[in-house]
């Protein structure tokens, strides 16, 4: 086991690493950007280094400050969080030729799944659905319109290096297509740094159903269940919930095993997350893998009582995994928001800012996986996350009813957040009856 | 933990030749060190807050509070002093080699690119230009210590 680690990452997710490795015993390093000198959870760590301004180039993405950190601090591994470098296979290989263990998959694994197009392949070699589409990139909207009339419209343009919504258009006709490929290019370069795009059919109201993997360096491969991730706005998501309200059990079975299929394909190690769309027919088809921990893994952690970061970190320290897929329980229903500091009133304009008051919800089966508290400064440097409100309860309606509860008693303020959104959802009848799909947000 | 307690920890680690012991009993954290192990890095450390009153900022243990200071530079409060800060995360050496003389001592006079000291990052040497001119007052690294980014390294009286 390590004996100490670096935490590449900040907020939640750092708050989230460096509780997990103080409870296996583990010394924490974490770094900072001048912008989160304040935060307090620095201070639950055994060490903090600055490693630059607050700009995520010069700090959080910033490969040799974090691996000069992780020197100077002699450490044994780093764990990247989500986000920032932790799809970065650059940043895993340079890890590890610096004798430092990355908390994560191969570099293998992580260029064949991180790449989308490759990773569709792979699950076609697999027998595995995917959504039909171009076999390899699309170079230009002449080759973009070509295969959009075979495919059939209507069509999606996404980017073949990154998700979060950004370099993705739909089109419903070639006039769109053509419109639009141009800036979808722009958006993947200025985001990704990699214009490389390609087409998809367009699913149309389809649930987003990923399945959580593990995966030790001794060849065990299991899945912990799926989550359903169907709520999101521009392509980011805003609530997450497990079990999957609208497949029967045989269904979440084929997709949960078609899921571990894909990884055992890809020799996959740590966690990570196989995406697919599920569409009317309860046809589901593979879109993309993700090789990190993510944002909303902790429902997982509910439903199954297994803690995903610290079987990151003992797989990476060589462990093997000692549970068996039948060993990995499935219990109630768990379903977790997101909270952001954005204004849902004014079209989601970013708000940051001090916050002045703060009353957290809690409770039986209420978590709360956050890094602010009265008197924190939320940046506008970063993403807006505030925090992840998590409920956990036998039933799906007594889920619905506590987060209800809990978003009541959440009392964050000045700045504005995300609540009230989460307010109208949980009272909406379609939600209440399991019956959405990723336009439903838009369409509030 | 007591006096007596922490002497007799001693007494053990010189009798049976320990060179570092670690103890956390509770809140109590103890750490005694014998002598400098080969090898070892002193760490940056904060003094952990236990006891944090709600609504409370923890006091920063590094230079800015608040606000990023420019590039390098700094004015301190109660005089006319400025510093130089590392640009970068690693290591500090005041010398180009361990046999060679220190770039500057405190009384030198230096320009704006007057190297004054090495950073090592990452194996790399880098040599530390100081980017104002003036008189070398204060030195507030020691050799082979690590520094962090915007970490003083010299006081200067600047012209």
């Amino acid at each position: 086991m390590f004996n100490r680690i670096l935490i590449a990452n900040r907020g939640e997710i750092a708050l989230r690493i460096i509780r997990a490795c103080k409870d296996l015993g583990i010394e924490t390093v974490a770094v900072y950007s001048e912008a989160d000198r304040k935060a307090s959870y620095l201070h639950l760590a055994d060490h903090a280094i600055c490693i630059g301004k607050a700009s995520p180039a010069d700090s959080y993405l910033n490969i040799p400050r974090i691996i000069s950190a992780a020197e100077i601090a002699n450490v044994e591994a780093i764990h990247p969080g989500y986000g920032f470098l932790a799809e970065n296979a650059h940043f895993a290989e340079v890890c590890r030729s610096c004798k430092i263990e990355f908390i994560g998959p191969t570099v293998e694994a992580m260029q064949l799944l991180g790449d989308k197009v490759a990773a569709k392949k792979l699950a076609a070699k697999a027998s595995i659905a995917t959504v039909p589409g171009s076999e390899d990139a699309v170079e230009n909207e002449e080759e973009a319109a070509g295969l959009a009339n075979k495919i059939g419209y209507p069509v999606i343009i996404k980017a073949a290096a990154g998700g979060g919504g950004r370099g993705m258009r739909i089109a419903h006709n070639e006039a769109n297509l053509r419109s639009s490929f141009k800036s979808a290019k722009n958006e993947a370069e200025t985001a990704f740094k990699d214009g490389t795009l390609y087409l998809e059919k367009y699913v149309e109201k389809p649930r987003h159903v990923e399945v959580q993997v593990l995966g030790d360096h001794h060849g065990n491969i299991i899945h912990l269940w799926e989550r359903d991730c169907t709520l999101q706005r521009r392509h980011q998501k805003l609530v997450e919930e497990t079990p999957c309200p609208a497949i029967d059990d045989r269904t979440r079975d084929q997709i949960c095993r078609a899921a571990v299929k894909l990884a055992k394909a890809a020799k996959y190690t740590s966690a990570g997350t196989f995406e697919f769309l599920v569409d009317k027919k309860k046809d589901f088809y593979f879109i993309e893998a993700n090789t990190r921990i993510q944002v909303e893994h902790p429902i997982t952690e509910m439903i199954t009582g297994i803690d995903l970061v610290k079987w990151q970190i003992r797989i990476a320290s060589g462990q093997e995994l000692d549970l068996r897929q039948r060993d990995v329980p499935r219990r109630g229903v768990s379903i977790e928001c997101r909270i952001n500091a954005e204004d849902p009133s004014k079209n989601f304009t970013p708000s940051p800012g001090k916050i002045e008051f703060y009353i957290p919800a809690g409770g039986q089966g209420v978590r709360l996986d956050t890094h602010v508290y009265g008197g924190y400064e939320i940046s506008p440097y970063y993403d807006s996350l505030v925090g992840k409100l998590i409920v956990h309860q036998p039933t799906r309606d007594e889920a619905i009813a506590t987060m209800r509860r809990a978003l009541q008693e959440f009392q964050i303020g000045p700045i504005k957040t995300t609540i009230p959104l989460y307010l109208e959802i949980f009272s909406n009848k379609d939600f209440l009856r399991g019956k959405v799909d990723t336009g439903f947000i838009d369409r509030m | 933990m007591d006096v007596e307690r922490i002497r007799e920890l001693i007494e053990l680690m010189k009798e049976n030749d320990l060179s570092e012991v670690r103890i956390v009993d509770g809140e109590t954290r103890l750490l005694l060190r014998r002598g400098v192990p080969a090898g070892s890095m002193p760490m940056m450390q904060f003094t952990p807050v236990v006891q944090n009153p709600p609504g409370q900022l923890p006091a920063s243990n590094a230079a800015s509070a608040g606000g990023s200071p420019p590039a390098g530079h700094e004015v301190s409060e109660d005089s006319h002093l400025s510093s130089i800060s590392s640009p970068m995360v690693g290591t500090f050496y005041a010398a180009a080699a361990p046999d060679a003389e220190a770039y500057v001592r405190v009384g030198d006079r230096i320009r704006a690119d007057t190297v004054v000291c090495i950073v090592e990052a990452m194996k790399v040497m880098n040599e530390i230009k100081a980017e104002v001119s003036g008189v070398i007052e204060k030195i507030m690294v020691e050799n082979g210590q690590p520094v962090e980014f915007g970490q003083p390294m010299f006081m200067i009286r600047p012209d």
